[in-house]
């Protein structure tokens, strides 16, 4: 019972962290616009895509974050969201990983516009731990789903 | 249980294509009218912020600039521009005499570090214009990749 209040906590709050990280950077509720361009410089920073990759990649993930967070918190095309969220928890985590060998001075993106220079080693830190619960969360879908294959 | 997840995965990535597809085409196709105008303008190229010039137009600037490396010593001293001064937030007390040794009035000042909008060349220049009261710096759009793909 625990157990269940505990993934239930974790499902709703991580969904609502994509959710939020997915709005930020849809809308700039700081100038009542969209957040777009900005997202796009701040993908652009990691000089991995060309001008034209971030500025698709600004547009489309998005409204990924923002369906992926809340296909968890609704529980609906529960396990695909949580193989996507690992997906791009994973691929963002090797780009602050790559921004970092690199040396670049750059702001993460993650929540939208931001000026902070990101701290690498704490960025990638709690990117590892959203892993690790994003991954918790996968097994017990798994174990439920065996449980229950088991029983028919 | 794995090809339901990656089925169901594909299913969120083509569902998010629906609102994508509609913001982008509000953003990107726009019909031109004083507004769109803005908003088409940064399709086509990454726009400068406040403060930034592209590297095509400090060259044709000529021999007027003063280049200023913002990234760390140990990157300046591995590589920079020619006739760069280091100056960064890290040895600003140290370097600001250099700097303005080597400065005059009619240059212009153009600040470039790592990333495309890198935060420590917007530092100087703040500080370059706030504490020293000079007019003409620039940041570069690119900072050091662009200025090795001049």
């Amino acid at each position: 019972m625990a157990g269940q209040i505990v993934a239930t906590l974790l499902r709703v709050g991580i969904g609502g962290l994509f959710i939020f990280a997915g709005v930020v950077k849809i809308w700039d509720f700081d100038t009542g616009g969209s957040a777009t361009q900005a997202f796009a410089l701040e993908i652009q920073n990691y000089q991995l895509t060309t001008w034209t990759a971030s500025i698709v990649a600004a547009i489309y993930l998005p409204w990924l974050e923002v369906l992926a967070g809340l296909a968890l918190v609704f529980r609906r095309l529960y396990t695909g969201a949580l193989v996507m969220l690992l997906a791009l928890d994973a691929v963002f985590i090797a780009a602050l990983s790559s921004a970092w060998a690199r040396g670049l001075d750059i702001s993460c993106g993650c929540f939208g516009r931001s000026d902070i220079q990101v701290n690498y080693p704490e960025k990638i830190g709690q990117n590892v731990l959203l892993l690790a619960l994003l991954g918790l969360l996968l097994w017990l879908e798994c174990r439920k789903s065996r449980h229950a294959s088991r029983l028919d | 249980m794995i090809a339901r997840g990656l089925r169901e995965a594909a299913l969120l990535a083509a569902l998010a294509l629906v609102p994508a597809l509609v913001s982008g085409a509000v953003q990107l196709q726009w019909k031109p009218s004083k507004t769109a105008a803005t908003r088409m303008e940064w399709r086509k190229e990454e726009p400068l912020q406040e403060g930034e010039v592209r590297m095509a137009t400090v060259q044709m600037w000529g021999d007027k600039v003063l280049w200023v490396d913002a990234r760390s010593r140990q990157k300046y001293e591995a590589e920079h521009a020619p006739d760069a001064v280091l100056l960064n937030e890290d040895v600003w007390e140290t370097q600001v005499a250099e700097f303005l040794n080597e400065w005059e009035p009619e240059y212009a000042v153009v600040i470039y570090c790592d990333g495309a909008t890198c935060d420590a060349s917007h530092a100087v220049r703040k500080r370059l214009t706030e504490e020293l009261q000079i007019t003409n710096v620039y940041v570069l759009k690119g900072g050091w990749a662009a200025w090795q793909g001049r």
